[in-house]
């Protein structure tokens, strides 16, 4: 299951990384910039999203947009941003190539000049209903922002959510965008990977004729957070909702390190589908919740592991509370059992197998390549990544279980129906307006 | 370098030829379809089975899921959790979907897991338990999930959207039904159903991946071979009767934010003859971020993070409609400038062909990304069955949208969009849909049954 490539990095800095798959006559390019809303400020949150929206505006020498050309040409186009990155890719048949290439080539060099004030204005409204839209018309929308603003403290990184808070974005100026840009946005601090139906040096060559002469950008200091300690609390959050959910969160191991793919696996074994303990018994002996999942979130300054169950009607989220404890008090004293971690294995060796299908987009082989490259600075990540489950044992599951769960230092938030406070946990305190 | 700051142009594209699909058929009746698809060890199948939500009884909403969904519930000896588990030692999936038309059973699989995986879906279709004590628990869970999908205002809108425009027709109600058409089905109606519905002859497995046909044969007849239930062929669904709905519907929800609205009224079946000057007509008009409804509320007015519109063709007919979720104050321009925008399509020389060309340009070239990986090639055949359609759909498909024309496009504008008796609905804040009273339009406080 190796995905072959080739990796040059130009002399401004660019890492380019050519992965040839000609079955189908589609090419992936697809370009990460090691930068997300964990380099934001404290009352400038959600500039790095805000401006992955202007990315797809115009630039230089396309200033009229970048969505017309390249559909016209038969591509997909998306971007995302998270705390630690943004990515942007077109899916293109193999005869634009050429054309996608150029576009990200054109808008990392020469973004700046087609970035005018009305083009901002426009795109803060637009995000300002997107986070309208994903978030505060949605039920529980607001509870990840919660446990995020009571999880890390308000000095670091992960305590905002990406998209931003509301008088932030009303704040952001023209300025800011154009100074993040040239702090964050160049071939040093940008991974380019081109996939699929293109021959390994024709890519090479086009992608060092159209990024070559980018200047180098300037060094980027790694963030530094403030340290963590264990944090304890019971928050309640009333919202447009019809039955009370319960979240659990606990700080957790970071991206790949020891611990990671150990509780990403103690999640199954705890809450993902019908073979989990807790689904088991929460859901298909008592009956007593609708639903319940869990997961490890594990990223470059540190992770989140997250229980989550909705009571069934009728039900009180003490009952699920109490569940939750034992099952994860059960699973740190105890490890997983054989058949537990025989699935797991499977699971893990079959799901690599299957992202490896897709070519493009998010999760396809163009942007896994830059995942490991951006975040382990090598492209050649699949089979360690897969070695990091299939060497889990019991015992690493339970050590790393009961190393991060510590029932007695998690965040509790009870979402619950608007005017029945009373539903949450007792001792919850309202959690603060304005996340 | 003379090009440097040239935007290059694509080169020529390749013509898509879809490949040959293996057929064959079981002594029983069940259909198999076969396509290599060679370079990962993994398999994506589909068992179809002809009928779907509208075959519910009309007093009985939600059926045919709640079925699909009791099927996975226990068969052949094994319980929910034991089904899961096998399922999950041989790193499959597997997922039930009840669509309009079909039931669609998904199933991911390593190719070397493919006979024990056929083995257990067949338990599934074939020999589930059914229980009693299974029907309570999902029912339990079902409802649960409606009770909570009351509050998505996505799912609001689109009841009370379908329920206007194709009401009392089999096409109107989703795969989830209403509570009060769960609470009321007997163990004795869902076995009813499954064994009316749950036949061979109804059924085709899809498959595509590594493996061959012969592979793919032998591993079906061993799982399905002896699946015997004998049913009839699924009632037509008859053609929705033509009708409009001029009204504006709100669901009142006091403090939201955002409005969701969906704007639209019935549209053709699959079949259509116009069907490549339709999905030509949506491209220009709100099917892709470019269309002129996008570029209007999200990229001129920032008052949307998206509008689309999309033509839902089912078998025996369809929708048209724009959906989008506008910030609340924004929810009578809104409406406005998508009615706008649907009467700007009918206009002699409406599209200039520079935004024609684009369209047809974003739908031939991009044409090939829909058949690029082992679930493509598997989706591609079953709209095939579903739909029942010719492989060489395909292959038309870049020619037949090529030869569309501005022509074509006022023609099919002016047959297929009706602005002026589109139903309008509004989920959100009440106050922001009073202003919608200078429509000349009946405004009319609904509450969508979950």
């Amino acid at each position: 299951m190796r995905v072959p490539f080739t990796k040059t990095t130009l002399p401004n800095g660019l890492d380019v990384i050519v992965h040839e798959d000609r079955r189908v006559p589609l090419v992936a390019v697809n370009v990460w910039y090691h930068v997300g809303s964990k380099q934001e400020q404290p009352g400038r949150t959600g500039l790095a999203h805000l401006f992955e929206h202007l990315m797809f505006e115009g630039s230089a020498h396309q200033p009229s947009g970048y969505f017309e050309p390249l559909q016209r040409a038969g591509a997909a186009v998306n971007g995302s941003t998270s705390a630690d990155r943004t990515n942007y890719w077109e899916t293109v048949p193999a005869e634009a190539a050429r054309l996608a290439l150029w576009m990200e080539a054109d808008r990392m060099g020469w973004m700046l000049p087609a970035l005018t004030a009305a083009r901002f204005e426009t795109q803060r409204g637009v995000v300002i209903n997107e986070r309208r839209q994903s978030y505060e018309n949605r039920p529980y929308g607001l509870a990840q922002f919660a446990l995020l603003h009571a999880l890390f403290p308000d000095d670091h990184p992960y305590h905002w959510p990406t998209i931003g808070q509301v008088p932030d974005l009303q704040q952001a100026t023209l300025d800011d965008a154009q100074a993040f840009f040239a702090r964050f946005y160049h071939p040093g601090n940008a991974s380019l990977v081109v996939a699929g139906d293109i021959a390994t040096g024709e890519a090479m060559a086009l992608a060092a004729d159209f990024f070559g002469e980018i200047p180098a950008g300037p060094p980027i200091e790694p963030v530094t957070p403030p340290a963590l300690s264990p944090t304890a609390a019971r928050l309640v959050l009333a919202d447009r909702v019809e039955l009370p959910r319960l979240y659990v969160a606990w700080h957790s191991p970071a991206l790949a390190a020891d611990g990671d793919a150990e509780l990403d696996l103690a999640a199954d074994v705890l809450a993902n589908g019908r073979t989990s303990r807790l689904y088991r018994r929460l859901i298909f002996d008592e009956r007593v919740a609708s639903d319940v999942t869990a997961a490890q979130g594990s990223r470059e300054l540190g992770g989140t592991f997250q229980v989550v169950a909705t009571a069934a009607p009728g039900r009180t989220l003490d009952e699920l509370h109490r569940a939750i404890v034992e099952e994860v008090e059960r699973l740190g004293a105890g490890g997983p059992d054989d058949a537990e971690l025989e699935r797991g294995r499977a699971q893990a060796e079959a799901a690599f197998v299957y992202r490896l299908q897709s070519l493009g987009g998010f999760g396809g082989k163009a942007d896994q390549l830059n995942a490991y490259n951006t975040y382990f600075g090598d492209p050649d990540g699949f089979e360690r990544d897969l070695a990091r489950y299939l060497d889990a044992t019991a015992e690493t599951i339970r050590t790393a279980t009961a190393a991060s769960l510590d029932p007695a230092a998690a965040v509790a938030l009870s979402v619950v129906p608007l005017g029945q406070e009373a539903l949450a946990l007792p001792g919850s305190v309202p959690a603060p307006a304005g996340l | 370098m003379a090009d440097r700051f040239e935007l290059p142009q694509p080169g020529a594209p390749t013509a898509l030829h879809f490949p040959s699909i293996q057929r064959d058929e079981l002594a029983n009746g069940m259909g198999v379809w076969f396509l290599p698809h060679a370079g990962m060890p993994a398999l994506s199948a589909v068992l179809l089975i002809a009928g779907g939500t509208a075959g519910d009884p009309p007093d009985r909403p939600g059926l045919a899921g709640f079925v699909a969904d009791l099927a996975d519930e226990g068969a052949a000896g094994r319980d929910a959790i034991e089904l899961a588990d096998a399922f999950s030692r041989l790193g499959g999936r597997i997922e039930l979907d009840v669509g309009p038309d079909v039931t669609a059973i998904s199933m991911t699989s390593l190719s070397r897991f493919l006979a024990p995986v056929l083995a257990l879906t067949a338990d599934i279709v074939a020999r589930p338990h059914l229980a009693e004590t299974d029907l309570t628990r999902v029912r339990d869970l079902r409802t649960s999930r409606l009770r909570q999908l009351n509050r998505s205002a996505a799912a609001a809108a689109d009841r009370a959207f379908l329920g206007a425009v194709l009401a009392g027709h089999a096409y109107g109600h989703g795969a989830l039904g209403t509570t009060r058409s769960l609470e009321a089905v007997t163990l004795g109606e869902a076995r009813d159903f499954w064994a009316a519905t749950f036949t061979p002859r109804r059924a085709t497995l899809v498959i595509a991946g590594e493996a061959s046909a012969g592979e793919v044969m032998s591993a079906a007849t061993a799982a399905f071979g002896s699946w015997s239930n004998d049913g009839g062929d699924p009632r037509p669904v008859p053609v929705p009767a033509s009708r409009h709905d001029r009204r504006v519907l709100v669901v009142d929800r006091p403090g939201a934010p955002q409005s969701e609205l969906r704007v639209g009224h019935l549209g053709p079946a699959r079949q259509v003859d116009e069907y490549h000057a339709l999905v030509t007509l949506n491209a220009v008009l709100g099917g892709q971020f470019t269309s002129r409804i996008n570029r209007n509320l999200r990229e001129t007015r920032a008052i949307t993070y998206g509008a689309r519109t999309a033509f839902d063709m089912r078998r025996a007919g369809g929708t048209f409609a724009c959906d989008t979720s506008v910030q609340g104050d924004a929810t009578a321009i809104a409406v406005r400038e998508i009615l706008a925008e649907m009467r700007g399509m009918q206009d002699e020389g409406a599209v200039d062909g520079d935004e024609l060309d684009a369209a047809k340009a974003s739908l031939t070239r991009g044409y090939v990304r829909h058949f690029e990986t082992a679930a493509h090639l598997v989706r591609a055949m079953a709209q095939l069955t579903t739909y029942g359609l010719d492989r060489a759909v395909f292959d038309r498909f870049v020619p037949e949208v090529d030869a569309v024309t501005a022509a074509d496009l006022t023609r099919v504008a002016r047959a297929f969009v009706h602005p002026d008796d589109a139903t309008i609905v509004v989920v959100g804040d009440g106050r922001h849909a009073e202003a919608l009273a200078d429509l000349g339009r009946e405004i009319v406080s609904v509450v969508p049954e979950f």
